[in-house]
């Protein structure tokens, strides 16, 4: 800093401009406060660029090329020419996708008056930050901030990520030929969604999973479905395995796991993705300066209005202790947004909906049946196979069903959970549901369109009443 | 910051009256340092510090009625935010650092994150309450399965504003609170009126929603029945010389709980309550007596645990120390809690005769009149004996009248013969 330096003064700044950023900033234009949004890199964040929207773009493109394969059942004859994926053409298209989103965020902010400002920023002070961009130094001062720095991949330090052997999630969207062989540390759902997407691209894919079964955070009756695919995808899983060393031999990837059943191995492939976990970016934009208590992981503790210990900083998003998930994020940022606003906002539900975009996908909100019954409920559930459902039949998608959960007494629904084609589609007739405080009845009594997968929640509602109409009643 | 709210020390009390604070905002307090007296069911708790910190904000005055669950006090507590949670566990970490590979941590989660608990009210309904500055975990839900409504809610903020108009002091005088215009008009009309409007409130309101439910729930029924005292007197007189040494105050009580503990014991259901839920006559082979006393709060019932199993004397301290206990309101909730069956002396203050009300869901209460000389007739000759009424009300849907007559009979042949009494105690 210079003597006599001037700084910009704005009412708000965000730091990042991830989904909880930029929504933030936008609340806050439309409630008409000035805001400052930093971004080092592009609006939209990881979610954007590098993590949902490509990651999903990647899924849709192998589930239409493994869907060719499908097609000769419903009489449809492809040219005897074989079918390729081009992933460097698959790039482009991506990019218009991000690029699109991108330009839509900036226009967004620009018509709610915010001003983006590319750099990294740093607290200086309880109410300044300093801002580099390409070698300047400009300096904020504000009354308030959003601290919404996001989250990057945990990477091991016995691993180095190189991007071309060993990748992180980002570099293995980036991609410009689909690999022959892919090692992929971790079975959570990154390691999933993007293994199933690569092995129906036709890469031999090896996952390798400490937890004695993949996506051990989901309930385990919602990923036999998942798991059993995977098989069938030609995908090898090994559970129980942890890897103790990573090298590249000759332009490959050479992995030593170790297992108590099978003892060690060497699993050798092309690359190697490592989605072990995430960690938040809380490390050098200064938050001793501003007095910002981080918790020993990393984490900022906030509270219902998203606020840190110091009253008049905010933070949202990955940084906060909970699930590292888009619209987590999107909702603290607007309650960030309208308590500096003034308006009396709160984060007041437990329920952040999850999906996983694996094969059939899986989504619910609310308890499990596991964790009703460890919370004390009596629980009744009620299940619906989509075996038994027009639609999927019809779809030729029939794998999965659909669980409600609910409490014996009141029959207020307690959770919502489906595996099965679309389910991240269908989940947000649970979430209402759930923050509506719905009986199953109401599930039950609601006239559902047909034929329609989401039929599947009025028959698994029906089933708790022990009245479902397409399934056999227990 | 941490909320304290009113925990529900007695048992299922709804509300409780703030006696004292024992501290003021700003104080630093140590962990289970008391902080507030509060008068709950019968009894005064003393409730202490949760965590060492400073007091913060107080919500309540003294003399103000707080329903369970509403937060009283916050403290800023020492070490600033509580630690933050994490998905990925330390362990995870290590085991990650140190070569072993973990799932995803922690980025998908069925369970709920921590920041907020499920309150059964729509997002409007909750975005509402904050509007109107409710805490809705203290309404109470009258939709389907227990659903706050927006009536709820206005329903809560007027009963709410009510509670705290706080009309009177502590001395019934008018507390000139000019804050709201609503108590000016109020304080202002009291004023004008021949009238004096005390809000029911503290032990009085306990006592009336206590008698309305026994006597809602339990068809009563009296009898009454009168007892010849001389020779108990004389029994009692001949023992006077032997407690003064023991340096206890013999009264008749110690030997009317014992006579009414044996006629317990033959008489089975009037030791007895029924479970309205689920539908069962619980019979109690225990005999908690509970003495109903007279204090300056109000009516209050100490009760003397296995009563069968003392001696007189031993009950005859027990009583004294009860009362004593009662009049200076230091009683506990385990005190005043458990009775079998109820015993209601009123003679020293005088009476014929009443209909005293079951204290539920006991079966039945037996009241004890005025002792006095009377003319009466033996062996057809007036003569005059000292003689006194006792009223048993009675459960009718327990106990017959038959029933209910055996066992005052029984209880005047050993208060009228002493000597039987004596011989029959264990």
């Amino acid at each position: 800093m210079v003597v006599g330096e001037v700084a910009v003064e704005t009412d708000i700044i965000i730091m990042g401009g991830g989904p909880g950023g930029y929504a933030a900033a936008i609340r806050l234009g439309q409630l008409g406060k000035s805001v400052v949004l930093v971004e080092r890199d592009r609006l939209g964040g990881v979610c954007l660029n590098r993590g949902c929207i490509p990651s999903k773009a990647l899924i849709h493109a192998a589930n239409q090329y493994q869907r060719l394969n499908d097609l000769g059942k419903m009489g449809i004859r492809l040219s005897q020419e074989r079918t390729t994926m081009d992933l460097g053409i698959w790039q482009d298209w991506k990019e218009g996708i991000t690029s699109q989103l991108n330009q839509g965020i900036a226009h967004l902010c620009k018509e709610n008056g915010v001003t983006v400002v590319k750099g990294q920023a740093t607290f200086l002070s309880d109410d300044r930050i300093g801002v580099e961009t390409d070698g300047d130094f400009e300096t904020y001062k504000f009354e308030q901030a959003i601290i919404a720095t996001g989250s990057r991949p945990y990477i091991p330090s016995f691993i180095k990520v190189d991007g071309e052997y060993i990748l992180d999630s980002t570099a293995s969207l980036l991609l410009q030929e689909v690999p022959s062989s892919l090692s992929i540390i971790g079975g959570g759902y990154i390691g999933i969604e993007l293994g199933m997407a690569f092995a129906k691209l036709g890469t031999k894919v090896t996952i390798i999973e400490m937890a004695s079964r993949i996506l051990p955070q989901v309930a385990e009756n919602l990923v036999k479905e998942v798991t059993r695919n995977a098989k069938k995808l030609g995908m090898n899983i090994k559970t129980s395995s942890k890897v103790e060393k990573a090298s590249v031999v000759d332009g490959h990837v050479h992995l030593q796991i170790s297992s108590k059943k099978q003892g060690s191995e060497v699993v050798v492939s092309e690359k190697t993705l490592v989605t072990i976990g995430r960690i938040p970016n809380t490390e050098e934009i200064g938050l001793n300066r501003a007095g910002v208590t981080v918790g020993e992981k990393g984490y900022i503790a906030v509270d219902m209005e998203c606020r840190t210990n110091v009253p008049h900083i905010f933070a949202i998003g990955d940084i906060t202790p909970g699930p590292a998930l888009a619209h987590r994020a999107s909702k603290q940022g607007i309650v960030a947004a309208e308590v500096i606003g003034g308006l009396p906002s709160a984060i007041d539900s437990p329920y952040v909906p999850y999906v996983i975009f694996s094969e059939p996908q899986i989504a619910g909100v609310g308890l499990s049946r596991e964790e009703a019954e460890q919370q004390g409920y009596s629980v009744k559930t009620g299940k619906f196979p989509f075996s038994a459902n027009g639609r999927a039949l019809a779809m030729d998608e029939t794998e999965g069903f659909a669980e409600v959960i609910v409490d014996a007494e009141s029959h207020i629904l307690l959770g919502m959970h489906m595996v099965c084609a679309d389910a991240s589609n269908l989940i947000g007739e649970g979430v209402l549901a759930l923050e509506l405080a719905a009986r199953v009845e109401d599930i039950a009594l609601s006239v559902h369109p047909h034929p329609t997968l989401a039929e599947g929640w009025m028959e698994a509602a029906e089933a708790v009443l022990g009245h479902a109409i397409h399934i056999v009643n227990k | 910051m941490l909320e304290f709210k009113l925990p529900d020390v007695g048992e299922g009390m709804h509300e409780g009256e703030i006696i004292q604070w024992l501290i003021k905002e700003g104080d630093a307090v140590t962990q289970d340092q008391p902080i507030v007296e509060v008068q709950t069911d019968k009894v005064n708790a003393e409730l202490t510090a949760p965590a060492a910190g400073v007091v913060k904000k107080i919500f309540f005055s003294e003399g103000d009625i707080v329903e369970v669950g509403t937060t009283i006090f916050t403290i800023q507590v020492e070490n600033g935010m509580p630690a933050p949670e994490t998905d990925m566990g330390e362990e995870e970490i290590q085991a990650a650092q140190s070569g072993d590979v973990k799932v995803n941590a922690g980025h998908i989660t069925s369970k709920p994150h921590l920041e907020a608990v499920r309150v059964l009210a729509t997002p409007f309904v909750r975005q509402m309450a904050r509007e109107m500055k409710i805490d809705i975990e203290q309404v109470k839900g009258s939709g389907p399965a227990g659903r706050i409504t927006e009536s709820d809610l206005k329903q809560f903020k007027e009963n709410h504003s009510i509670t705290r108009e706080n009309v009177y002091n502590n001395d019934n005088k008018i507390l000139q609170d000019k804050a709201t215009m609503k108590n000016a008009d109020r304080a202002k009309r009291l004023e004008n009126e021949w009238e004096e409007r005390i809000l029911l409130k503290g032990i009085r309101k306990k006592i009336a929603e206590h008698m309305v439910k026994s006597v809602s729930t339990i068809p009563h029924v009296t009898h009454v029945d009168e007892l010849e005292m001389d020779r108990l007197k004389e029994f009692k007189n001949q023992l006077k010389a032997y407690s003064d040494v023991k340096d206890i105050k013999l009264t008749f009580l110690p030997f009317f709980v014992k006579a009414i503990v044996i006629a317990l014991k033959e008489f089975k259901t009037l030791n007895a309550s029924i479970d309205e839920k689920t539908n069962e006559i619980i019979l109690k082979n225990y005999y908690h007596i509970g003495i109903a006393t007279n204090t300056k709060e109000g009516l209050i019932v100490p009760v003397i645990k296995h009563a069968d199993q003392k001696t007189i004397f031993q009950l005859a301290d027990e009583i004294r120390k009860l009362a004593t206990q009662a009049r200076e309101g230091k009683l506990s909730i385990d005190q005043i809690t458990g009775s079998t069956f109820t015993i209601s002396n009123v003679g020293p203050i005088g009476g014929l005769h009443a209909t005293p009300i079951i204290n539920y869901p006991e079966a039945a209460i037996l009241a004890l009149h005025k002792m006095e000389h009377r003319m009466v007739v033996r062996d057809l000759e007036g003569v005059i004996r000292l003689m006194m009424n006792m009223s048993l009300s009675f459960d009718h849907r327990l106990i017959d009248g038959v029933t209910a007559v055996h066992f005052t009979n029984r209880i005047k042949e050993l208060l009228e013969n002493p000597i039987r009494l004596v011989v029959e105690m264990r």
